[in-house]
């Protein structure tokens, strides 16, 4: 882990020596999540494109990459900070890592704290200000993948 | 714990301001806000780090109406027969996510039970509605001149005053119930007059900003309807006053103090007791005004004395540090207060010719 930190650091730091083609396909899509009882009482979730919204809606966005190049793309990370207006819920996949100081530090959400008075309570989801994938092995030539996190509308 | 622990730990507690520095959204995204959402991609191949990837996704919050009443103080509000302005407060709080007007009346119970459980059997007259135009939570006649809610921030609240008059007739545990409603209008304008209604937005969703009522049923409007409504009642609370006379020889020229017969000389005491009955209004402005019987004479060595007491189980009254007066034949005196089961008396002594 902190082998991976550093080699973030690093990376970040680096400077962009070789300027290519485009070699990954990236979207972001949001839906919101309507939930509805029909009258036998069984629950049904439809995913609606964002036209009607109003604060306390359920947001599911959906990260969409792609390998499109002709070599693998290694060191993978994908780099989502929530929009000040949506309060961050859950990912779908759970291995993320979140930032709730504007993507200073990072870590999984129940490690880290927030000073509170004199002393620390636990972050909670509404705290976080970023979230980040680390895809480890990297994303192979073709090979696509699909990152779904939950938030709700301030 | 371990180290990388201790660097998250350490790491994660500078941040707050940029924590504080998010917007609170307490009743949610202003109407017309853009939620972007932004992702980012970095990779490297063969080694090499490339131009990160970046896509986006913007979409309109749109305008959710929503509104509450509350009675303020949670108890009636008592009156007594004949008071003129008398108050009743509400709260109307704009928890929508725009900036709104609203629109306030008040209408009035025709029998049933009213907010606090007393039976509405009368109504209040010269009913107004006025909007705390000063803010301080506090009716003032001629300040408090606004009959709409100008430009209610989201989240803000502010009070509502119901004002009528109590018909002298009325008397105690009278009821007169009263419902408030307030309906959200268009804002935006400051000043003028009240905006223009709000209509719920039908049909297809659009990608621009439409209107959502989310509001819940009050007390006598439906929900989705941008009203809310909240009952208050006014509850009479008269005085219940009651006065007995009565007189005691104190003395007589033959027997003394002992066993005194009113024979001419005695001097007799007088005292004039008013009760007022337990759980009555407060009575104000007592005044008693008592013409001397003839054949006796006016004791003005002894004077004339208010606010004393009455012990009607002994029957017997007591001077009071008050004073009153005579003139031409009639005893006069004001009397304190007396609040509901008190009591008190006047007091003054004559001479039988």
């Amino acid at each position: 882990m902190k082998r991976l930190i550093l080699t973030l650091a690093a990376l970040l730091c680096a400077p962009y020596t070789a300027i290519a083609a485009e070699r990954v396909e990236l979207s972001s899509d949001v839906y919101v999540e309507k939930i509805s009882h029909d009258a036998n009482g069984r629950k049904s979730v439809v995913l609606e494109k964002p036209l009607k919204v109003i604060p306390g809606d359920r947001l599911v966005f959906i990260l969409k990459y792609r390998n499109v190049g002709d070599q693998a793309a290694e060191n993978f990370v994908v780099t989502n900070p929530m929009p000040s207006a949506v309060a961050f819920q859950e990912t779908i996949d759970g291995t993320e890592l979140v930032s709730i100081d504007g993507g200073e530090s990072w870590g999984r959400l129940k490690d880290l704290r927030v000073r509170m008075g004199g002393g620390y309570r636990n972050a909670v989801p509404e705290d976080v200000t970023h979230i980040r994938w680390n895809i480890i092995n990297g994303i192979s030539v073709g090979s696509q993948g699909k990152l779904t996190f939950r938030g709700v509308v301030r | 714990m371990t180290s990388k622990l201790k660097l998250l730990v350490a790491t994660s507690v500078i941040p707050l301001a940029v924590l504080g520095a998010n917007p609170a959204y307490a009743e949610g995204t202003t109407a017309g806000t853009d939620i972007q959402n932004d992702v980012t991609v970095s990779y490297s191949v063969g080694g090499v780090a490339q131009t990160d990837e970046t896509a986006s996704d913007t979409f309109k919050v749109d305008r959710k109406i929503n509104l509450t009443v509350a009675e303020t103080d949670g108890i009636t509000t008592d009156v007594a027969p004949g008071e003129t302005g008398a108050v009743t407060t509400f709260t109307v709080t704009n928890t929508s996510n725009e900036v709104l007007d609203f629109n306030v009346s008040a209408s009035q119970l025709a029998g049933g039970t009213a907010e606090h459980g007393g039976t509405d059997n009368f109504d209040i007259t010269g009913l107004q509605v006025f909007v705390d135009s000063n803010g301080n939570g506090v009716y003032d006649p001629g300040t408090d001149t606004a009959t709409f809610i100008d430009e209610l921030a989201e989240d803000a609240s502010i009070a509502v005053f119901v004002v009528g008059d109590i018909p002298g007739a009325q008397v105690t545990d009278d009821v007169a119930g009263v419902v408030l409603t307030a309906t959200a209008r268009e804002g935006g304008t400051a000043g003028g007059a009240v905006g223009a209604a709000l209509t719920e937005s039908a049909g297809a969703n659009t990608t621009g900003v439409e209107t959502v009522f989310a509001d819940g049923a009050g007390e006598t409007d439906g929900a989705r309807d941008a009203a809310f409504s909240a009952g208050d009642d006014y509850t009479v609370a008269a005085a219940d006053l009651a006065v007995v006379k009565f007189s005691t020889v104190i003395s007589d020229p033959i027997n003394g103090t002992t066993n005194p017969k009113a024979i001419p000389g005695a001097v007799i005491e007088y005292c004039i007791a008013v009760t007022n009955a337990p759980g009555s209004a407060t009575a104000t402005g007592i005044s008693i005004s008592d013409t001397l019987p003839a054949n006796i004479t006016y004791d003005a060595g002894f004077g004339v004395t208010t606010n004393g007491t009455y012990d009607n189980v002994a029957g017997t009254c007591s001077a009071g540090a008050g004073t009153g007066t005579f003139s031409g034949g009639v005893v006069s005196g004001t009397l304190n207060d007396i609040a509901g089961g008190g009591n008190s008396a006047l007091v003054f002594r004559a001479t039988v010719d």
